[in-house]
Protein backbone atom coordinates (compact mmCIF):
# COMPACT_ATOMS: atom_id res chain seq x y z
CA UNK A 1 0.00 0.00 0.00
CA UNK A 2 2.46 2.53 0.84
CA UNK A 3 4.70 1.77 -2.40
CA UNK A 4 1.25 2.71 -4.29
CA UNK A 5 1.13 5.66 -1.88
CA UNK A 6 5.09 6.81 -2.89
CA UNK A 7 4.11 6.62 -6.27
CA UNK A 8 1.09 9.07 -6.04
CA UNK A 9 2.76 11.45 -3.42
CA UNK A 10 6.22 11.88 -5.98
CA UNK A 11 3.12 12.28 -8.80
CA UNK A 12 1.51 15.12 -6.71
CA UNK A 13 4.68 17.05 -5.94
CA UNK A 14 6.19 16.92 -8.96
CA UNK A 15 3.38 18.70 -10.32
CA UNK A 16 3.81 21.20 -8.13
CA UNK A 17 7.28 21.34 -9.49
CA UNK A 18 8.56 20.01 -6.46
CA UNK A 19 10.71 16.78 -7.55
CA UNK A 20 12.82 14.27 -5.71
CA UNK A 21 12.63 10.89 -4.17
CA UNK A 22 10.22 10.19 -1.14
CA UNK A 23 11.68 7.72 1.62
CA UNK A 24 10.61 6.82 5.36
CA UNK A 25 7.29 7.06 4.15
CA UNK A 26 5.52 6.01 7.79
CA UNK A 27 1.62 6.16 8.90
CA UNK A 28 1.34 8.35 12.20
CA UNK A 29 -0.66 8.16 15.66
CA UNK A 30 -3.53 10.44 13.75
CA UNK A 31 -6.72 11.04 14.74
CA UNK A 32 -9.84 8.67 14.45
CA UNK A 33 -11.11 9.53 11.12
CA UNK A 34 -7.97 10.47 9.75
CA UNK A 35 -4.89 9.19 8.03
CA UNK A 36 -1.69 10.46 8.73
CA UNK A 37 1.63 10.33 6.61
CA UNK A 38 5.45 11.34 7.62
CA UNK A 39 7.99 11.57 4.70
CA UNK A 40 11.06 12.85 3.61
CA UNK A 41 11.38 14.08 0.05
CA UNK A 42 14.83 14.68 -0.76
CA UNK A 43 15.99 17.12 -3.84
CA UNK A 44 19.02 18.09 -5.87
CA UNK A 45 19.27 20.61 -3.57
CA UNK A 46 18.28 19.27 0.23
CA UNK A 47 16.10 16.77 1.96
CA UNK A 48 12.75 18.10 3.80
CA UNK A 49 10.56 16.28 6.23
CA UNK A 50 6.48 16.30 5.48
CA UNK A 51 3.47 15.39 6.28
CA UNK A 52 0.09 13.77 3.91
CA UNK A 53 -2.96 14.41 5.69
CA UNK A 54 -5.64 12.70 3.89
CA UNK A 55 -9.71 11.96 4.71
CA UNK A 56 -12.30 9.94 3.21
CA UNK A 57 -13.65 12.78 1.04
CA UNK A 58 -17.07 12.38 2.44
CA UNK A 59 -18.27 15.11 5.00
CA UNK A 60 -19.39 13.88 8.06
CA UNK A 61 -21.92 15.52 10.15
CA UNK A 62 -19.20 17.94 11.72
CA UNK A 63 -15.95 17.23 9.60
CA UNK A 64 -15.35 19.29 6.49
CA UNK A 65 -12.99 17.81 3.80
CA UNK A 66 -9.69 17.28 3.72
CA UNK A 67 -8.97 19.61 0.97
CA UNK A 68 -10.90 22.96 2.63
CA UNK A 69 -8.58 22.36 6.01
CA UNK A 70 -5.58 23.29 3.81
CA UNK A 71 -7.61 26.44 2.06
CA UNK A 72 -8.28 27.62 5.65
CA UNK A 73 -4.54 27.28 6.42
CA UNK A 74 -3.50 28.99 3.75
CA UNK A 75 -5.80 31.72 4.47
CA UNK A 76 -5.11 32.51 8.43
CA UNK A 77 -1.52 31.94 8.01
CA UNK A 78 -1.42 35.31 6.17
CA UNK A 79 -3.28 36.66 9.26
CA UNK A 80 -0.17 35.80 11.08
CA UNK A 81 -1.68 32.98 12.52
CA UNK A 82 0.62 29.49 13.43
CA UNK A 83 -0.32 27.09 11.02
CA UNK A 84 1.91 24.45 8.76
CA UNK A 85 2.45 25.39 5.24
CA UNK A 86 0.74 23.78 2.97
CA UNK A 87 2.35 22.61 -0.27
CA UNK A 88 -0.04 20.88 -1.97
CA UNK A 89 -3.77 20.15 -2.14
CA UNK A 90 -5.68 17.08 -3.86
CA UNK A 91 -9.12 17.07 -4.32
CA UNK A 92 -11.43 13.82 -3.80
CA UNK A 93 -11.11 13.03 -7.96
CA UNK A 94 -7.36 13.11 -8.22
CA UNK A 95 -5.16 9.52 -7.41
CA UNK A 96 -4.35 10.75 -4.42
CA UNK A 97 -7.94 11.71 -2.76
CA UNK A 98 -9.10 14.10 -0.80
CA UNK A 99 -5.97 15.11 1.11
CA UNK A 100 -3.63 17.73 0.90
CA UNK A 101 0.69 18.26 1.91
CA UNK A 102 2.57 20.19 4.12
CA UNK A 103 5.96 20.69 5.85
CA UNK A 104 6.30 19.13 8.95
CA UNK A 105 6.47 21.29 12.48
CA UNK A 106 9.08 20.01 14.53
CA UNK A 107 7.37 19.65 18.03
CA UNK A 108 4.94 17.49 19.90
CA UNK A 109 1.28 16.55 19.52
CA UNK A 110 0.78 14.01 21.98
CA UNK A 111 -0.81 15.70 24.85
CA UNK A 112 0.53 13.23 27.64
CA UNK A 113 3.81 13.64 26.34
CA UNK A 114 3.58 17.65 26.24
CA UNK A 115 1.63 17.64 29.86
CA UNK A 116 4.32 14.91 31.07
CA UNK A 117 7.80 15.35 29.61
CA UNK A 118 10.46 17.67 31.16
CA UNK A 119 11.38 19.52 28.37
CA UNK A 120 8.04 21.42 27.85
CA UNK A 121 7.82 22.84 31.11
CA UNK A 122 8.59 25.73 30.55
CA UNK A 123 6.66 26.49 27.36
CA UNK A 124 3.89 25.23 29.36
CA UNK A 125 4.33 28.55 31.42
CA UNK A 126 2.84 30.72 28.84
CA UNK A 127 1.10 28.67 26.45
CA UNK A 128 -2.31 29.21 27.97
CA UNK A 129 -1.63 33.38 27.04
CA UNK A 130 0.05 31.69 23.63
CA UNK A 131 -3.14 30.25 23.17
CA UNK A 132 -5.82 32.92 23.98
CA UNK A 133 -3.21 35.05 21.30
CA UNK A 134 -3.92 32.18 18.53
CA UNK A 135 -7.21 31.39 18.76
CA UNK A 136 -7.86 35.41 18.82
CA UNK A 137 -5.78 35.55 15.61
CA UNK A 138 -7.83 32.96 14.25
CA UNK A 139 -11.43 35.23 14.93
CA UNK A 140 -9.69 37.72 12.80
CA UNK A 141 -10.63 36.34 10.17
CA UNK A 142 -12.83 37.43 7.32
CA UNK A 143 -15.37 35.46 7.13
CA UNK A 144 -16.14 36.07 3.27
CA UNK A 145 -13.13 34.06 2.76
CA UNK A 146 -14.98 30.89 3.79
CA UNK A 147 -18.06 30.32 1.58
CA UNK A 148 -17.08 26.92 1.77
CA UNK A 149 -17.70 26.75 5.47
CA UNK A 150 -21.02 25.82 7.10
CA UNK A 151 -22.20 28.57 9.44
CA UNK A 152 -23.78 27.55 12.87
CA UNK A 153 -25.22 29.31 15.06
CA UNK A 154 -25.12 27.85 18.73
CA UNK A 155 -28.94 27.31 18.90
CA UNK A 156 -28.78 25.07 15.74
CA UNK A 157 -25.68 23.27 16.85
CA UNK A 158 -27.43 22.28 20.01
CA UNK A 159 -30.43 21.29 18.34
CA UNK A 160 -28.29 19.15 15.88
CA UNK A 161 -26.21 17.40 18.36
CA UNK A 162 -29.45 16.65 20.70
CA UNK A 163 -31.03 15.42 17.37
CA UNK A 164 -27.98 13.38 16.63
CA UNK A 165 -27.92 12.01 19.90
CA UNK A 166 -31.48 11.19 19.76
CA UNK A 167 -31.15 9.46 16.08
CA UNK A 168 -28.74 6.46 18.24
CA UNK A 169 -31.85 5.68 20.14
CA UNK A 170 -29.20 4.90 23.22
CA UNK A 171 -31.23 7.23 26.32
CA UNK A 172 -28.74 9.04 28.17
CA UNK A 173 -30.82 11.26 31.25
CA UNK A 174 -27.77 13.31 31.16
CA UNK A 175 -27.87 14.74 28.06
CA UNK A 176 -31.63 15.33 28.50
CA UNK A 177 -30.64 17.32 31.08
CA UNK A 178 -27.72 18.94 29.12
CA UNK A 179 -30.13 20.08 26.18
CA UNK A 180 -32.81 21.68 28.24
CA UNK A 181 -29.79 23.48 30.22
CA UNK A 182 -28.15 24.36 27.33
CA UNK A 183 -31.19 26.28 26.02
CA UNK A 184 -31.58 28.55 28.78
CA UNK A 185 -28.11 29.75 28.02
CA UNK A 186 -26.61 32.87 26.78
CA UNK A 187 -23.58 32.01 24.73
CA UNK A 188 -22.16 35.95 24.79
CA UNK A 189 -23.15 38.57 21.94
CA UNK A 190 -20.65 38.73 19.70
CA UNK A 191 -19.92 38.94 16.00
CA UNK A 192 -19.62 35.70 13.78
CA UNK A 193 -16.47 34.46 12.79
CA UNK A 194 -14.09 31.69 12.08
CA UNK A 195 -14.33 29.15 14.89
CA UNK A 196 -11.42 26.47 14.72
CA UNK A 197 -14.24 24.15 16.63
CA UNK A 198 -11.31 21.67 18.20
CA UNK A 199 -8.40 23.57 19.51
CA UNK A 200 -6.92 21.85 22.58
CA UNK A 201 -3.41 19.50 22.97
CA UNK A 202 -3.75 17.18 20.55
CA UNK A 203 -4.11 19.45 17.92
CA UNK A 204 -1.30 21.85 18.16
CA UNK A 205 2.09 21.46 18.10
CA UNK A 206 4.54 22.66 21.04
CA UNK A 207 7.57 22.68 21.01
CA UNK A 208 10.38 23.85 24.13
CA UNK A 209 10.01 27.42 22.89
CA UNK A 210 5.89 27.20 23.20
CA UNK A 211 3.04 26.99 20.50
CA UNK A 212 4.55 26.59 17.20
CA UNK A 213 1.52 25.23 14.59
CA UNK A 214 -2.20 24.74 14.98
CA UNK A 215 -3.08 21.90 13.23
CA UNK A 216 -6.47 19.62 12.29
CA UNK A 217 -8.92 21.84 11.22
CA UNK A 218 -11.61 19.43 10.49
CA UNK A 219 -14.46 20.60 12.27
CA UNK A 220 -13.91 24.50 11.84
CA UNK A 221 -16.81 26.46 10.48
CA UNK A 222 -18.32 29.50 11.01
CA UNK A 223 -20.30 30.94 14.15
CA UNK A 224 -19.92 32.25 17.80
CA UNK A 225 -15.96 32.93 18.41
CA UNK A 226 -16.15 32.13 21.94
CA UNK A 227 -17.05 28.14 21.42
CA UNK A 228 -13.11 28.03 21.01
CA UNK A 229 -12.64 29.39 24.64
CA UNK A 230 -14.93 26.78 26.20
CA UNK A 231 -13.60 24.19 24.26
CA UNK A 232 -10.41 24.02 25.69
CA UNK A 233 -11.48 24.65 28.70
CA UNK A 234 -13.58 21.47 29.01
CA UNK A 235 -11.99 18.39 31.23
CA UNK A 236 -12.18 16.50 28.39
CA UNK A 237 -8.88 18.12 27.24
CA UNK A 238 -7.33 18.31 30.15
CA UNK A 239 -5.78 14.84 30.28
CA UNK A 240 -5.85 13.83 33.51
CA UNK A 241 -4.67 17.54 34.72
CA UNK A 242 -8.22 17.91 36.18
CA UNK A 243 -7.08 21.12 38.11
CA UNK A 244 -5.68 23.15 35.52
CA UNK A 245 -8.45 24.43 33.56
CA UNK A 246 -7.07 24.94 30.00
CA UNK A 247 -5.92 22.16 28.67
CA UNK A 248 -4.48 21.04 31.56
CA UNK A 249 -1.74 22.94 31.92
CA UNK A 250 -2.85 26.50 32.32
CA UNK A 251 -5.64 28.88 33.53
CA UNK A 252 -8.82 30.88 32.50
CA UNK A 253 -7.23 34.61 33.17
CA UNK A 254 -3.89 34.16 31.37
CA UNK A 255 -6.18 32.08 28.35
CA UNK A 256 -8.33 35.54 28.19
CA UNK A 257 -5.55 37.43 28.73
CA UNK A 258 -3.61 36.45 25.59
CA UNK A 259 -7.06 36.65 23.84
CA UNK A 260 -7.42 40.25 25.06
CA UNK A 261 -4.15 40.96 23.81
CA UNK A 262 -5.41 40.73 20.00
CA UNK A 263 -9.13 41.10 20.57
CA UNK A 264 -10.92 43.80 22.52
CA UNK A 265 -13.83 41.52 22.89
CA UNK A 266 -14.00 41.05 26.84
CA UNK A 267 -15.91 37.69 27.23
CA UNK A 268 -17.59 36.61 30.95
CA UNK A 269 -15.97 33.85 32.54
CA UNK A 270 -20.11 32.99 33.42
CA UNK A 271 -19.97 32.83 29.05
CA UNK A 272 -17.27 30.39 29.08
CA UNK A 273 -18.29 28.14 31.28
CA UNK A 274 -21.55 27.77 28.94
CA UNK A 275 -19.86 26.77 25.91
CA UNK A 276 -17.69 24.28 28.72
CA UNK A 277 -20.29 22.36 29.37
CA UNK A 278 -21.78 22.81 24.95
CA UNK A 279 -18.30 21.01 24.43
CA UNK A 280 -18.47 18.60 26.50
CA UNK A 281 -21.82 17.37 25.43
CA UNK A 282 -20.38 17.99 22.10
CA UNK A 283 -17.78 15.99 22.31
CA UNK A 284 -19.92 13.14 23.92
CA UNK A 285 -21.98 13.30 20.95
CA UNK A 286 -19.15 13.03 18.75
CA UNK A 287 -18.22 10.07 21.21
CA UNK A 288 -21.58 8.18 20.13
CA UNK A 289 -21.31 9.27 16.44
CA UNK A 290 -18.18 7.63 15.99
CA UNK A 291 -19.12 4.63 18.15
CA UNK A 292 -21.99 4.17 15.46
CA UNK A 293 -19.62 4.17 12.88
CA UNK A 294 -18.45 0.55 13.95
CA UNK A 295 -21.81 -0.32 15.69
CA UNK A 296 -23.66 0.00 11.93
CA UNK A 297 -21.22 -1.91 10.09
CA UNK A 298 -19.83 1.15 8.04
CA UNK A 299 -16.04 0.53 9.19
CA UNK A 300 -14.60 -2.35 11.62
CA UNK A 301 -12.83 -0.63 14.42
CA UNK A 302 -11.72 -1.71 17.70
CA UNK A 303 -10.70 2.12 18.46
CA UNK A 304 -14.38 3.63 17.57
CA UNK A 305 -15.98 0.62 19.21
CA UNK A 306 -14.25 1.41 22.21
CA UNK A 307 -14.79 5.68 22.05
CA UNK A 308 -18.44 4.69 22.53
CA UNK A 309 -17.75 4.02 26.49
CA UNK A 310 -15.90 7.23 26.33
CA UNK A 311 -19.78 8.98 26.35
CA UNK A 312 -19.30 8.44 30.38
CA UNK A 313 -16.52 10.50 30.94
CA UNK A 314 -18.38 13.64 29.14
CA UNK A 315 -21.48 12.82 31.65
CA UNK A 316 -19.52 12.90 34.80
CA UNK A 317 -18.27 15.98 33.50
CA UNK A 318 -21.52 17.47 32.90
CA UNK A 319 -22.83 16.42 36.49
CA UNK A 320 -19.84 17.75 38.05
CA UNK A 321 -20.10 21.32 36.04
CA UNK A 322 -24.24 21.44 36.89
CA UNK A 323 -24.18 20.00 40.42
CA UNK A 324 -20.83 19.83 42.18
CA UNK A 325 -19.30 22.77 41.34
CA UNK A 326 -16.73 21.68 39.35
CA UNK A 327 -14.47 24.31 37.65
CA UNK B 1 -23.05 -20.90 35.87
CA UNK B 2 -22.53 -24.35 33.75
CA UNK B 3 -19.09 -23.15 32.82
CA UNK B 4 -15.53 -24.67 34.25
CA UNK B 5 -13.14 -22.31 35.20
CA UNK B 6 -11.66 -20.22 33.91
CA UNK B 7 -14.37 -17.40 34.23
CA UNK B 8 -15.42 -15.62 31.60
CA UNK B 9 -12.86 -12.68 34.21
CA UNK B 10 -10.17 -15.06 34.36
CA UNK B 11 -10.36 -15.85 30.68
CA UNK B 12 -10.03 -11.77 29.59
CA UNK B 13 -7.59 -11.44 32.26
CA UNK B 14 -5.30 -14.04 30.58
CA UNK B 15 -5.83 -12.23 27.30
CA UNK B 16 -4.89 -8.85 28.77
CA UNK B 17 -1.70 -10.50 30.44
CA UNK B 18 -0.41 -12.27 27.26
CA UNK B 19 -0.99 -8.86 25.38
CA UNK B 20 0.95 -6.24 27.79
CA UNK B 21 3.82 -9.26 28.62
CA UNK B 22 4.30 -10.62 24.54
CA UNK B 23 2.80 -8.59 22.20
CA UNK B 24 2.99 -5.14 23.75
CA UNK B 25 7.18 -5.03 22.65
CA UNK B 26 6.67 -6.81 19.37
CA UNK B 27 4.46 -3.51 17.51
CA UNK B 28 5.17 -0.41 16.00
CA UNK B 29 4.22 2.53 17.48
CA UNK B 30 1.00 3.29 15.76
CA UNK B 31 -0.32 -0.06 16.45
CA UNK B 32 1.32 0.63 20.12
CA UNK B 33 -1.49 2.76 20.23
CA UNK B 34 -4.56 0.84 19.34
CA UNK B 35 -2.99 -2.01 21.85
CA UNK B 36 -3.10 0.11 24.62
CA UNK B 37 -7.05 0.88 23.51
CA UNK B 38 -7.92 -2.90 22.55
CA UNK B 39 -6.33 -3.56 26.51
CA UNK B 40 -8.74 -0.73 27.96
CA UNK B 41 -11.36 -2.93 26.32
CA UNK B 42 -10.98 -6.25 27.43
CA UNK B 43 -10.39 -4.35 31.42
CA UNK B 44 -14.35 -2.71 30.77
CA UNK B 45 -15.64 -5.73 29.95
CA UNK B 46 -13.55 -7.66 33.21
CA UNK B 47 -15.45 -4.49 35.49
CA UNK B 48 -18.34 -4.64 33.94
CA UNK B 49 -18.79 -8.63 34.44
CA UNK B 50 -17.87 -7.93 37.97
CA UNK B 51 -19.72 -4.82 38.64
CA UNK B 52 -22.37 -4.22 36.63
CA UNK B 53 -25.19 -6.10 38.00
CA UNK B 54 -24.83 -4.06 41.52
CA UNK B 55 -23.95 -1.01 39.73
CA UNK B 56 -26.95 -0.35 37.40
CA UNK B 57 -29.36 -2.24 40.56
CA UNK B 58 -28.42 0.68 42.47
CA UNK B 59 -29.38 3.32 39.88
CA UNK B 60 -32.75 1.38 39.44
CA UNK B 61 -33.52 1.04 42.58
CA UNK B 62 -33.34 4.70 43.84
CA UNK B 63 -34.86 5.67 40.34
CA UNK B 64 -38.05 3.29 40.98
CA UNK B 65 -38.17 5.42 44.55
CA UNK B 66 -38.53 8.80 42.77
CA UNK B 67 -40.81 7.90 39.95
CA UNK B 68 -42.42 5.72 42.95
CA UNK B 69 -43.23 2.51 40.39
CA UNK B 70 -41.71 -1.13 40.86
CA UNK B 71 -40.23 -1.14 37.39
CA UNK B 72 -38.39 1.17 36.15
CA UNK B 73 -35.72 2.21 33.38
CA UNK B 74 -33.09 4.54 31.90
CA UNK B 75 -35.65 5.22 29.29
CA UNK B 76 -37.81 6.21 31.77
CA UNK B 77 -35.38 8.84 33.22
CA UNK B 78 -34.67 10.28 29.98
CA UNK B 79 -38.36 10.92 29.27
CA UNK B 80 -38.65 12.11 32.83
CA UNK B 81 -36.80 15.17 31.93
CA UNK B 82 -37.50 15.59 28.70
CA UNK B 83 -41.11 15.72 29.10
CA UNK B 84 -39.77 17.98 32.24
CA UNK B 85 -42.46 16.11 34.03
CA UNK B 86 -40.36 16.69 37.16
CA UNK B 87 -38.71 20.07 38.25
CA UNK B 88 -34.96 20.48 37.23
CA UNK B 89 -33.91 21.80 40.22
CA UNK B 90 -35.36 18.35 42.34
CA UNK B 91 -32.58 17.19 44.67
CA UNK B 92 -33.45 13.59 44.10
CA UNK B 93 -33.36 13.94 40.17
CA UNK B 94 -29.88 15.81 40.48
CA UNK B 95 -28.63 13.11 43.40
CA UNK B 96 -29.80 10.28 40.42
CA UNK B 97 -27.78 11.74 37.26
CA UNK B 98 -24.63 11.93 39.63
CA UNK B 99 -25.00 8.39 40.51
CA UNK B 100 -25.79 7.53 37.17
CA UNK B 101 -22.80 9.03 36.22
CA UNK B 102 -20.21 7.80 38.78
CA UNK B 103 -21.90 3.95 38.60
CA UNK B 104 -21.29 4.04 34.58
CA UNK B 105 -17.35 5.58 34.88
CA UNK B 106 -16.75 3.18 37.66
CA UNK B 107 -17.43 0.82 34.86
CA UNK B 108 -15.81 2.79 31.61
CA UNK B 109 -12.87 4.15 33.33
CA UNK B 110 -12.36 4.29 37.40
CA UNK B 111 -9.48 6.04 36.66
CA UNK B 112 -11.38 8.97 34.98
CA UNK B 113 -9.84 12.37 36.68
CA UNK B 114 -13.67 13.94 37.66
CA UNK B 115 -14.50 10.23 39.13
CA UNK B 116 -11.42 9.94 41.20
CA UNK B 117 -11.63 13.86 42.11
CA UNK B 118 -15.32 13.02 43.49
CA UNK B 119 -14.16 9.69 44.78
CA UNK B 120 -12.09 11.84 47.33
Amino acid sequence: MSQDLEKVLTQKLSEESIAGEIFNLEPLTGGASKEIWKFELKTKAQTEKYILRRGSGIEGPLAIKTSDEAKIQKIVKSLGASVPEIVSVSSLEEPLGDAYIMKFVEGESIARKILRDDEYKNALKNLAFECGESIAKIHQADISEFPFLPRKAVSDQINDLYNTYVSFNQHSPVFEYTYLWLKEQSFGEINDSLVHGDFRLGNIIVSQMGLESIIDWELAHIGNPLQDLGWICGNSWRFGNTDKVVGGFGNIEDLLDGYNSISEYKVDTKTVRAWQVFGTFRWGVICLIQASAHLTGSVNSVEKAAIGRRVSETEIDIVDLLFLGGK
Amino acid sequence: MIFDRPSSVELLKAVSFFLDEKIKKEVPPHLAFKLRIVENVLKIVCREIEQGDALSEEVINDLKKLINSDIASLEDLANLIKEQKIDLEDQDLQNILVKLSKNKIAVDNPNYSTYKKLLD
